[in-house]
């Protein structure tokens, strides 16, 4: 049975591109202009991922709403902003919300579909018994590439889809500088050098929540960031 | 000109206030000089009448209208102040004048004077002989040659003749040739005309005493030389004969009754001679109590009295534009100028009329310094008032002019200094409570600051809101060419897709940079300051920019020790990123990048230097402002003059300052940004 997308965004051109490339890749797409007609759909059938804006017609933070409001409904739906805001603030109160990735609309749509596809390949392998073989270990860190999981000392740390393929670029290979381009294209996005500082903040930022002494990820001035054990 | 100085100015023309007194001082002198002129000229009149009443007590021979004429002989007698001592001399009589010249054909020189004391006159005689040919004993007159002196007079008894001559010069006395009994004549001495002969290099002298009641209405004077033909004078027997004019006895007297203090008041006779005078010019009691200090100010008003005759002081007679008009019967008055330190005198003259006929007149003469005291007693309370006027009037609109100008600058230094050099923009002007002129301008420029700062405002945000509106239509478009490569197309097609793609790519660098400064802000805001080493950052950076920029060349400087600061490490990599990227853009190929780091004091001072273009002066200053961009790099990249603005950013967050400047030696740039320590 094919997986079933949400996409919520007010513009049509948009909507319907985002849409037609998914559908492409197999997925079944339904779309939404607005946060009620959206929300309305959902409680008669929730999807299995969704997309969502944050501004919708006349409700300018409408998508964290219906976020919140999604997420009521299933704790563990995947759930993408996708948005022309890039402010940090949103990115941060996007990702409080639940969301597991927050993308700028700068995102190409093959990186849309590999993301949609490595949320989807997440709920899969979550579904299923652990494989070890996929387990990075790097000292007290533990990285699940299949599930996309990772913990701190066995601790959890719950990282944005983003941040996950950031940690993941920089801890496969310790001591490695990697530079901001390279983690860009890890985290199949594109974002500007401030971007990457700020999802490199965040994630020291939630590994020291677990461990305060958490100093793994240093900078190299001028070149990028590379993990240390 | 300042406003102060052109205050200044307009205030100095209340000087028109002193100007305007000393002519309303000029106008007074003038009313009072003509008021003194009446004045003088009544007493004068008033004098003139009062004499003419008692003419006996004023004419010596009223009856004698023919004019005085010193040729035929006539002799001016001095009013003697003192019976002068029988010596020879005539110093001792006091008299201002020489003798006069008696009238010779051969050339024979003697002199004449006379004067008169109460009951003598005095003859002084003045002869030019070297050679003393002395009188012989048993002298015969009429045949003896020796030098002599013979002298006629208009006595009692008819006409009488004397003649003086002497064996020794010394004391003598007249002889006469007398006609005795016996028919014979005989030389008989006459005592009671003593005369002092006294014997000079040049000639001799002689000073003789007759008294009064010997002397008439004529006398005749001859003096003889001994030998040769030498004679002088009038001899006896000539008709002509000089007239004896007398000053009147008791006149002085009879004056000093009807004149006051300070003026001198004479009595001429139709010929002009003094017959008497009183009083004195100069008033007894002002000249003891008032200092004659001159006052400064008199210099600017004097009258001009160069062009008023100057008072001739003949001894024996009065002279001038007055007295000649008095003396044809009109009363007159003039001003002259004193013989001594320039004195201004006033000379009245009137007429003596008696039943008609013009017989003499009165001089009065009076000093104007009474008015010169009246008028600068006037004119020092003017001076003195309009003076502290003025003074008073310029320190006013000196202060109110500085208050003006001190209050104008506030508002240009404030109006200077409304835009920083940040770019932001001071709303509140001073002044700007003023009800007056200042006050509105004042306000004025609040309202186009306000005006600037909204427009400021709309630039700064114009390129986050453009950033942001077309980044939907853009991601439309991109999707779209997304979808459009994902149906399969032919390589043809496929080109044009590339070529949009890169468009759009360019078109999505341009909106990034636009939105850069806003999210660099808002970074800056989320900045957390932790400590770290600024020495050993900067030679990652650079280290990282050698291989970024692999074909600039860098030059590294830093202290040996490291250099501890606090702050956000990120945002001074984005910093030197910046500059970096501007001097590697500007730094020609053989040329070098020189990133400097030392301790300046309580600050870090850190340097990018790059060889290359100056920056023209006129931009220097607004470098570092948002959206400024006037340098051409080598390269195509957009540039939207946000870097510097971002690196003063930085700069600030850290409370430090961005400096841009060319090298001394004009080889490049350098911009220096200073840093505080922790």
């Amino acid at each position: 049975m094919k997986k079933q997308i949400a996409i919520v965004e007010d513009e049509p051109a948009l909507r319907e591109n985002y849409a037609a490339a998914l559908a492409r890749h197999g997925y079944s797409i339904k779309t939404y202009g607005n946060r009620r007609t959206a929300m309305q759909a959902f409680k008669t059938r929730c999807p299995d991922l969704a997309i969502i804006d944050i501004s919708l017609e006349d409700e300018a933070e409408g998508g964290f709403d219906l976020c919140r409001d999604l997420r009521a409904l299933s704790a563990e739906l995947p759930i993408i902003f996708l948005t022309a805001r890039d402010s940090e603030l949103d990115a941060v109160s996007g990702l409080r919300l639940g969301a597991d990735d927050f993308l700028t609309k700068d995102v190409s749509l093959p990186h849309l579909a590999a993301r949609v596809a490595a949320l989807f390949r997440r709920i899969d392998a979550l579904r299923r018994p652990d494989n070890a073989a996929e387990i990075v270990r790097r000292g007290a860190l533990s990285i699940d590439g299949e599930k996309m999981q990772t913990t701190w000392d066995g601790v959890p740390v719950t990282l944005s889809l983003t941040e996950f393929w950031i940690v993941h670029a920089l801890a496969k290979n310790p001591g490695h500088v990697k530079n901001r381009q390279q983690l860009m294209d890890a985290a199949n996005v594109v974002l500007d050098d401030n971007t990457i500082t700020s999802h490199i903040k965040r994630v020291r930022r939630k590994f020291q929540q677990v461990d305060a002494a958490f100093d793994a990820i240093q900078t190299v001035y001028g070149m990028g960031y590379r993990w240390v054990e | 000109m300042s406003i102060r100085l052109q205050l200044l100015m307009v205030a100095l023309t209340t000087l028109v206030l002193p100007w305007a007194g000393c002519q309303y001082a000029r106008e007074l002198e003038t009313a009072l000089r003509s008021s003194q002129e009446q004045s003088l000229l009544a007493s004068a009149g008033t004098i003139a009448n009062a004499l003419s009443a008692q003419p006996q007590r004023v004419f010596h021979d009223a009856g004698d209208t023919q004019a005085f004429s010193a040729g035929a002989g006539d002799l001016y007698v001095y009013p003697l102040v003192t019976q002068p001592l029988l010596d020879g001399y005539r110093e001792d009589w006091d008299v201002p004048a020489e003798p006069t010249a008696l009238p010779t054909t051969t050339g024979y020189r003697a002199r004449l004077q006379a004067g008169s004391t109460e009951g003598f006159l005095y003859l002084f005689i003045e002869v030019r002989d070297s050679h003393f040919d002395a009188e012989p004993n048993n002298v015969r007159p009429d045949t003896d040659r020796f030098d002599r002196v013979n002298l006629a007079l208009d006595g009692p008894n008819g006409r009488e003749t004397y003649f003086f001559g002497t064996d020794a010069p010394g004391l003598i006395a007249a002889q006469s040739v007398v006609r005795g009994e016996d028919g014979v004549d005989r030389v008989a001495a006459e005592p009671r005309i003593q005369a002092f002969w006294l014997q000079a290099a040049a000639g001799y002298q002689l000073e003789a005493r007759i008294p009064l009641s010997f002397v008439g209405r004529h006398l005749w004077v001859e003096a003889l030389d001994g030998r040769g033909k030498g004679r002088a004078g009038f001899a006896a027997d000539s008709a002509a004969g000089g007239r004896l004019f007398f000053a009147t006895a008791g006149l002085d007297s009879l004056l000093e009754t009807f004149i006051g203090d300070g003026t001198l008041a004479t009595v001429i006779d139709a010929n002009a001679l003094k017959l008497g005078s009183a009083g004195s010019v100069v008033s007894k009691t002002r000249a003891e109590t008032e200092s004659s200090e001159p006052i400064w100010y008199r210099y600017f008003l004097d009258v001009d009295t160069s062009e008023m005759p100057i008072l001739s002081m003949a001894p024996d007679h009065l002279s001038g534009e007055s007295v000649g008009s008095a003396l044809v019967g009109h009363p007159h008055a003039q001003w002259v100028r004193g013989d001594n330190r320039g004195e201004i005198l006033l000379m009245a003259a009137a007429p003596i009329m008696i039943d008609g006929h013009l017989h003499g007149a009165v001089v009065l003469q009076q000093a104007a310094d009474q008015l010169l005291a009246l008028r600068d007693r006037a004119l020092s309370r003017l001076f003195n008032l309009t003076l502290i006027a003025t003074a008073a009037a310029v320190i006013i609109m000196f202060t109110f002019a500085t208050w003006l100008s001190l209050r104008i600058g506030r508002l240009r230094d404030a109006a200077e200094s409304a835009v920083g050099s940040d770019g932001r923009i001071q709303l509140t002007m001073p002044e700007s409570a003023s009800a007056d002129e200042i006050g509105s301008l004042s306000r004025g420029f609040e309202r186009l600051l306000a005006r600037l700062n909204e427009h400021a405002q709309y630039l700064r945000t114009l390129g986050g809101k453009l950033s942001h509106e077309l980044r939907t239509p853009l991601t439309i478009v991109r999707s779209s060419l997304d979808n459009l490569e994902s149906e399969g197309l032919r390589d043809d097609q496929r080109r044009y897709i590339t070529r949009a793609r890169e468009g759009t790519q360019r078109l999505q660098s341009i909106l990034s940079a636009l939105g850069a400064a806003a999210r660099v802000e808002e970074s800056i805001k989320q900045s957390e300051r932790v400590n770290f080493d600024l020495r050993e950052l900067m030679i990652c950076a650079v280290a990282a920019y050698r291989d970024g920029f692999p074909a600039a060349h860098f030059a590294l400087q830093t202290p040996e020790d490291a250099c501890f600061a606090r702050g956000a490490p990120d945002l001074i990599v984005q910093l030197l990123d910046k500059l970096i990227e501007n001097a590697v853009d500007f730094c020609p190929k053989e040329g070098t990048v020189t990133v400097r780091l030392e301790r300046v004091q309580a600050s870090y001072c850190l340097q990018v230097a790059n060889d290359g273009p100056l920056i023209p002066e006129a931009l220097m200053g607004r470098l570092f402002e948002s959206l400024f961009e006037q340098r051409r790099g080598g390269d195509d990249k957009p540039h939207f003059g946000l870097g510097l603005y971002i690196v003063r950013l930085i700069a600030e967050f850290h409370g430090g300052t961005a400096v841009a400047a060319n090298r001394d030696d004009d080889s490049g740039v350098v911009f220096t940004i200073m840093l505080p320590l922790i």
